[in-house]
């Protein structure tokens, strides 16, 4: 097969008179971490939103598993199996674990919830992704560590059953030690089958953890290559310039405007 | 019976104290009385040796839940992680991954990276262990007194020299004594079949058989032995190669210089090609082909029966050979669809003399995922341990 799992094409975006997104394509497969690179302002944010239907794109088609796609908002690609982990750790500080993971879709009945199962399916989550650093899964999120908030956010895509997770520069926030935590759980999130999409602006994250690179310049995506390809040198030249050697864009004489 | 080669009280105690840890480690928590029970020992003699670990913090001591059974219930005693730290190090060809494991087999913390051309030579994947395990040692606060490490290849034993390892393109490291230069604790290299075996045996589904085969297939394909409870190892460490097997005269070229090794017709390029995905798929892409391909047992049958072929020929050979109560199949072997996996158990279990014999081997898959080697090289590390917590 290796059909992707999410497959987008011609995808196009304006904010007002700023066309952010330029005829995008971009394929995510099962079982591989794509990494989303370029420099600040190349719209790898947007794109992402863009998926997660928080922004409409103007033009252009999604193929989900094969079927054409409408994510109209944040719902529909939830109900696909599509779900994102912020930059920001996105979390309700004065909730505890449980409730963070099951925020909006709790169990139970309309008069009482059933937290007992919903603790139960937490902690086999998290023990399913070896994570043993949180005591409890009653512990309020205020009180972990921005690793720990990470971990718990990227536990959720796995406790919904998603099958592709976009990760927005899920590192900024973090010290060096726990970004290397992090990046452990992303890699093992794509050995167990799941389509991982991660931003970073982290050349040396990328090459840990990526099989393959796609470099966004100036809102077009001017290069999707696997990560044994390429060189550290090369994919700065391909972020800052949009182009290196062969890959990338078509020198300016050869260019069509 | 023999008696044992301990005389002097204090040395008595220790042999007892460091057989309590082990039974604790290996079994997690228990109760005094079971205990006693266990270990033969009288029940003051637990007392003791139990409160002396409490006061150093090795374990800890918690009042069960009531049962049923009538009287004062029996202390419940729980080893405490924290108190003894490894280091494991599992090296496979496309990535690395570092853990700290505690007392009891418990990950503490962990972390894993790719590898890609350079950053595979030796000097260089050293550095990053290094590196990465003083960050994560700080951030958790922990101090590893002793390491493991599993590496795809030939190893010495005793010094933890890595004589080939083929698929890494590593040969002669002086892999062991660079590690405890560097980490100043004892360092044991293994090599990673070996060390997945000595995981299944003391934590996984093979949990007290004393017969065990397992095999895995990573890049190559590897088999460790535990032979009546112990690991079995060749001339001066040098385990066999089950991977290299030949199976297959006159079929695929293989790196080590023979024809038609085992690891040709089911390594992971094998499997590869047996599911028609590209030479570059990265693992997780042959796992979901896989999970996909196990809803569709007709489907599963045609696109692996020659594959699972070639895998039960094999694990007939081996059965045969060492005649296990066991076969533990790992990493890529664990994924493979359920058909599959019964109709090689079957099929083995009719075509071995040994299985006949014995009255069927049992033939399954790991329950340790990904983290076997991890856990067999924290297991390594934790043999000198126990004795000087």
């Amino acid at each position: 097969m290796s059909e992707p799992i999410l497959h987008i094409t011609g995808l196009n975006k304006t904010f007002g008179p700023v066309h952010v997104l330029h005829d995008i394509d971009l394929d995510v497969r099962a079982g591989e971490v794509t990494a989303l690179v370029g420099d600040n302002g190349a719209g790898k944010s947007t794109l992402v939103k863009c998926i997660a239907g928080i922004h409409g794109a103007d033009s252009g088609t999604v193929e989900f598993q094969g079927k054409p796609v409408h994510i109209r908002s944040p719902k529909d690609a939830a109900e696909l199996g599509i779900e994102v982990v912020y930059q920001d750790l996105a979390l309700a500080d004065n909730l505890d674990i449980v409730q963070n993971m099951f925020l909006g879709r709790e169990r139970g009945s309309s008069w009482l919830l059933d937290e007992a199962s919903m603790e139960k399916a937490a902690r086999e989550t998290l023990a399913s992704l070896s994570v043993r650093t949180v005591k409890s899964v009653r512990t309020p999120v205020s009180a972990l560590s921005g690793g720990q908030r990470q971990t718990v956010a990227i536990a959720k895509s796995v406790l919904w059953d998603s099958k592709v997770v976009l990760l927005d520069e899920p590192t900024a926030a973090l010290g060096v030690a726990q970004t290397r935590q992090v990046l452990d759980l992303v890699r093992r999130l794509a050995e167990q089958g799941l389509g991982v999409v991660l931003i970073s602006h982290n050349m040396a994250d990328v090459f840990e953890v990526a099989d393959r690179i796609a470099v966004l310049y100036l809102g077009r995506m001017v290069a999707e290559v696997h990560t044994k390809d390429v060189t550290h040198g090369q994919v700065v030249e391909l972020i800052t310039a949009g182009r290196s050697g062969d890959i990338g864009l078509a020198r300016p004489e050869h260019a069509v405007l | 019976m023999t008696s044992t080669p301990v005389s002097r009280p204090d040395e008595v105690r220790r042999y007892n104290r460091s057989s309590l840890l082990r039974l604790l480690h290996v079994g997690g928590p228990v109760t005094r009385a079971r205990l006693a029970t266990e270990l033969g020992l009288n029940r003051s003699t637990i007392k003791t040796l139990v409160d002396g670990l409490a006061e150093a913090g090795v374990v800890e001591e918690r009042v069960p839940r009531p049962g049923r059974g009538a009287g004062r219930p029996s202390l419940l005693v729980l080893p405490q992680p924290q108190a003894a730290v490894v280091l494991a190090v599992d090296i496979q060809v496309e990535h690395v991954a570092i853990a700290l494991v505690g007392l009891g087999g418990l990950i503490l913390g962990r972390n894993s990276w790719n590898l890609h051309r350079r950053t595979r030579e030796p000097g260089e994947v050293i550095t990053h262990v290094l590196e990465s395990t003083s960050l994560l040692a700080a951030d958790l606060d922990l101090t590893p007194v002793a390491c493991g490490i599993s590496v795809p290849g030939v190893v010495r034993r005793a010094d933890g020299r890595v004589h080939e390892a083929p698929n890494l393109r590593w040969s002669d490291v002086a892999l062991g004594s660079r590690m405890s230069g560097a980490l100043d604790v004892p360092v044991v290299v293994g090599n990673d079949a070996e060390l997945g075996a000595l995981a299944e045996y003391l934590r996984g589904t093979a949990r007290g058989t004393s017969d065990l085969v397992f095999v895995s297939a990573d890049i190559g394909v590897g088999g460790g032995v535990i032979a009546q409870g112990a690991p079995l190892r060749g001339a001066s460490g040098f385990l066999g190669e089950l991977g290299h097997m030949i199976v297959h005269p006159g079929g695929r070229p293989c790196y080590c210089g023979n024809i038609g090794c085992w690891e040709t017709e089911i390594g992971e390029s094998a499997l590869r090609t047996a599911l028609s995905l590209p030479a570059t798929s990265p693992r997780g892409a042959i796992i979901v082909e896989l999970r996909e391909l196990g809803a569709d047992p007709v489907a599963s049958v045609k696109v692996l029966g020659e594959f699972a072929e070639w895998l039960t020929l094999g694990l007939v050979n081996v059965v045969n050979l060492f005649g296990p109560e066991q076969v533990v199949l790992g990493d890529l072997f664990a994924a493979l669809p359920p058909v599959i996996l019964e109709q090689v158990s079957d099929e083995v279990r009719k075509r071995s003399m040994v299985s006949r014999a014995v009255g069927g081997v049992r033939i399954g898959k790991s329950s340790l995922g990904a983290d076997v080697k991890l856990l067999g090289a924290a297991e390594a590390a934790f043999e000198g341990v126990l004795d000087s917590v």
